[in-house]
């Protein structure tokens, strides 16, 4: 179960994640980053309530990051202990901007 | 629904037959209800009318005998007094004559010698005569009076001669001897031949004359020789105030008690009473107008009978007019007049039976008459309610017949179509339209839906059929690459018998027919052994595809004796050279110098790997990570080297081991895992693997897992 919370502001975006992010919601999420991240400069994404993410979360990540990287920024704040780990594990820690 | 000889009972024809049939049996009952009440109120109408006739008819007929029979009894009994009245006036007037003659005889009766006067003689029957009677001890002779009233012989035969209601006319000497007039001097013959005697001074006309001093009636009484009912009419003669005879007739009242009894019918009759309320006259011979002639017979002006007495008493003072009186239980018509000389009165009774007579007659013949009208009209009504049960019955099996036609005109196409639809067996029948199902109503419309749907379940089961058959295909194809995946895996254990420097096992659970998980392990030269640990982005076919491409450079790099954080780089370049999907793999790559147990490995986003001291305990080793592999292009992956002691132990995974979830979503993690290869750190590596395996699988329990569960434990034995 995910549920996924969106405000844009000008080409700014806050999206809020609550619940699991792995193989079976990754996609929900990929598809609601996808339709906002064409017109974005900065997207927020909030970890506050994410309490798992899969290699398959990571990916949607991964995308992000790259898309992102082209043409403004992206940050996550708020990432709890479980999932600060699995992001060290894997090293994104070294290509995200975790707050 | 059950059937029974060919007729469903609980089906549809039956429902609309048996509602037609409650309509009916409704209708027919309501009708007949109606019928039922209306024949019942005409009858009574009939019948009201009937009554109401009778009861005009009895009051019309009964006033008009009432009317007739008024004038008509009034009128005659007014007459018939009168007549009665007439013979008592005309006897009066005799007696009075006679007694003016016996005053004037002795009055100058010195002029007078004594005129002769014999006894009785048989021989003179027939002839009015002049007899001497006297009392007995009386001597005729003796007397004084006797020749001179005897005078009166002559002209008391005349008197006798002249009518017919006198009996006998008499003048009786106040010392005891009389002259008699009539024609039966027989009667006063005795037996022996000699003349009777009469006590006449006692007799009831003399005492009566001499105490009233004037001229009386005596009261009905029996003659004294003949027994026939009479009365005498009697009068004292006074000579210078002293008493001196009595002169008298009898009056035969036969003629009255004749005119009385002829005049008796049936149902109507004369009577006389008397001025003392007795009953004279009359043809009853029982009840309250029967003769009563005793000096004591009750005196009806007093009788029980209210009615009765006033009536009696009214008619003794003048003509009462007709009168309902009831008498001795039955009613009668009464009329009385009084009879002014001797203070009698007349009465005419007409039983009241009788004046209904005509009037029941005439209501007898009326209800006849009504009667066989009215069986007329009862046969009529009876006749209609049987040609209209015949109508009705006709009606009610024309209607069970037209329920049925329709009901079985309706039900047809449904049952035909019942048939044609279980008919359709597999998926090769279709339901088409038929002309018994163009009934232009909802069973049309049914039809066409059914067509409709039957054509749209045919196309559906095709194209089930043709996806049936692509899905087979493909699950043919993913067995295959279950198997190709798998096959690509070292699955040889132990896979290098021959060299005791180590031991090693390892196992992949893809979650899906293909995984993205995979290991490795080859013998890069003599003294070299590498292996590799990988976990790819995501499930299934696509993650399948990338670690295939991922193992084999990896692989190939590994091959071409490279060190492990040169491979990452390599492999790294290569993949993010071409990776629009932003797939990535986290791996672990070491090398063993078997000979030193010397262990270089690298890192590129793997789980940390779990280290075993010889006589120590497993223990998570967090070494140096770098970015998983496909993340981005250009990056230099760290390796490091630490150094296996003999009986050393390694241990690798994926994320499907920490991350197994049970039902309540917890997560089995490290330090399960830990827990769980301690328990069994002594074993082999198969051992070791098997007995994390039954962990994870009983902490999971029924939960279904999501990932690939790939596991590999190294041992390292040295050079023995």
């Amino acid at each position: 179960m995910l549920n996924i919370n969106k405000t844009v502001e000008n080409n700014t975006a806050a999206v809020s994640l609550e619940g699991r992010l792995d193989t079976v919601t990754a996609p929900e999420l990929e598809k609601a980053l996808m339709e906002l991240i064409p017109d974005l400069t900065e997207l927020k994404l909030d970890f506050t309530d994410l309490d798992y993410i899969s290699s398959a979360g990571l990916r949607v990540l991964l995308a992000a990051q790259k898309a992102m990287n082209k043409q403004g920024s992206m940050t996550l704040t708020h990432v709890n202990e479980a999932v600060m780990e699995i992001l060290e594990v894997t090293g994104f820690t070294d290509i995200l901007t975790i707050r | 629904m059950k059937i029974i000889k060919g007729i469903k009972i609980g089906g549809l024809q039956q429902k609309i037959f048996n509602l037609m049939l409650f309509f009916l049996i409704a209708l027919i009952g309501a009708f007949l209800a109606i019928s039922a009440y209306q024949q019942k109120n005409l009858t009574r109408t009939v019948q009201d009318a009937n009554d109401r006739q009778q009861k005009s008819i009895e009051a019309v007929s009964e006033e008009t005998m009432l009317a007739v029979l008024n004038s008509t009894m009034t009128q005659t009994t007014e007459l018939q007094a009168y007549i009665a009245d007439d013979l008592f006036s005309q006897v009066r007037s005799d007696v009075l004559t006679l007694q003016t003659f016996a005053t004037e005889l002795f009055t100058h009766s010195e002029s007078f010698n004594d005129h002769p006067i014999e006894p009785p003689s048989a021989q003179n029957d027939g002839t009015p005569t002049a007899q001497l009677i006297h009392e007995q001890g009386v001597d005729p002779s003796q007397s004084q009076t006797l020749g001179l009233v005897a005078h009166m012989s002559e002209i008391m035969v005349a008197m006798y001669e002249s009518t017919n209601t006198i009996s006998s006319v008499y003048v009786a000497t106040a010392d005891g001897n009389m002259v008699l007039v009539n024609d039966r001097p027989g009667t006063f013959i005795g037996d022996d031949g000699a003349v009777l005697t009469l006590d006449i001074r006692h007799r009831p006309w003399y005492t009566q004359a001499v105490e009233a001093g004037e001229l009386i009636f005596t009261g009905v009484e029996m003659d004294a020789y003949t027994s026939t009912p009479m009365l005498v009419c009697a009068a004292p003669v006074y000579d210078g105030g002293k008493l001196v005879a009595v002169v008298a007739a009898d009056i035969y009242l036969t003629s009255i008690n004749d005119y009385v009894a002829g005049k008796a019918s049936e149902g109507s009759f004369v009577c006389v009473i008397n001025g003392s309320g007795q009953m004279l006259f009359s043809p009853k011979q029982e009840g309250s107008f029967r003769v009563e002639l005793a000096a004591d017979a009750p005196d009806l002006r007093e009788s029980k009978n209210q009615q009765l007495a006033a009536f009696v008493r009214s008619a003794m003072e003048a003509n009462t007019g007709l009168r309902l009186v009831e008498v001795d239980g039955e009613s009668y018509y009464m009329c009385g007049a009084p009879m002014k000389t001797v203070g009698w009165t007349a009465v005419s009774v007409v039983d009241r039976e009788i004046t209904r007579q005509p009037t029941t007659a005439l209501l007898s013949n009326y209800d006849r008459i009504n009667g066989e009208a009215l069986s007329t009209f009862e046969d009529g009504a009876k006749n209609s309610v049987r040609t209209l049960v015949v109508l009705l019955s006709v009606i009610c099996l024309l209607a069970i017949g037209a329920a049925l036609l329709i009901a079985s005109k309706v039900v047809r196409p449904i049952e035909h179509m019942t048939k044609r639809i279980n008919a359709l067996s597999g998926s090769d029948g279709v339901f088409e339209m038929e002309p018994i199902y163009r009934t232009k109503d909802e069973i049309e419309v049914l039809a066409e839906s059914f067509a409709t749907l039957s054509k749209r379940t045919r196309d559906y089961i095709t194209q089930i059929t043709q996806i049936t058959a692509e899905k087979e295909r493909i699950s043919t194809e993913l067995s295959l690459a279950t198997k190709i995946q798998a096959s690509m895996l070292p699955s040889i254990f132990p896979p290098y018998p021959d060299r005791p420097e180590f031991d090693l096992f390892a196992s992949m659970d893809p979650a899906k027919e293909v995984g993205g998980d995979f290991y490795d392990f080859f013998l890069v030269d003599d003294d070299h052994l590498c292996v590799v640990i990988a976990d790819v982005s995501g499930k299934g076919v696509p993650a399948a595809l990338f670690m295939m491409a991922s193992k084999i450079i990896l692989q190939s790099c590994a091959m071409l004796g490279q060190q492990p954080a040169e491979i990452l780089t390599k492999t790294n370049e290569a993949i993010c050279s071409n990776n629009p999907e932003s797939m990535f793999v986290t791996a672990w790559v070491g090398i063993l110098e078997i000979s030193t147990g010397k262990l270089t490995a690298a890192n590129a986003g793997h789980e940390y790997p779990i280290l075993k001291a010889p006589n120590g305990d497993f223990e998570v080793y967090k070494d140096r990570h770098g970015l998983v592999i496909g993340g981005m292009a250009g990056l230099r992956y760290r390796q490091y080297e630490l150094t296996m002691e003999p009986g050393s132990k390694l241990f690798l995974y994926t994320d499907g081991v920490p991350e197994a979830t049970d039902a309540k979503q917890q997560l089995f993690g490290l330090d399960r895992t830990v827990a769980a290869l301690n328990e069994a750190k002594n074993e082999t590596p198969r051992q070791t693997l098997k007995t994390v395996r039954r962990k994870v699988d009983e902490f999971v329990e029924d939960a279904e897992q999501f990932d690939d569960l790939t596991m590999l434990c190294l041992e390292y034995k040295g050079k023995e």
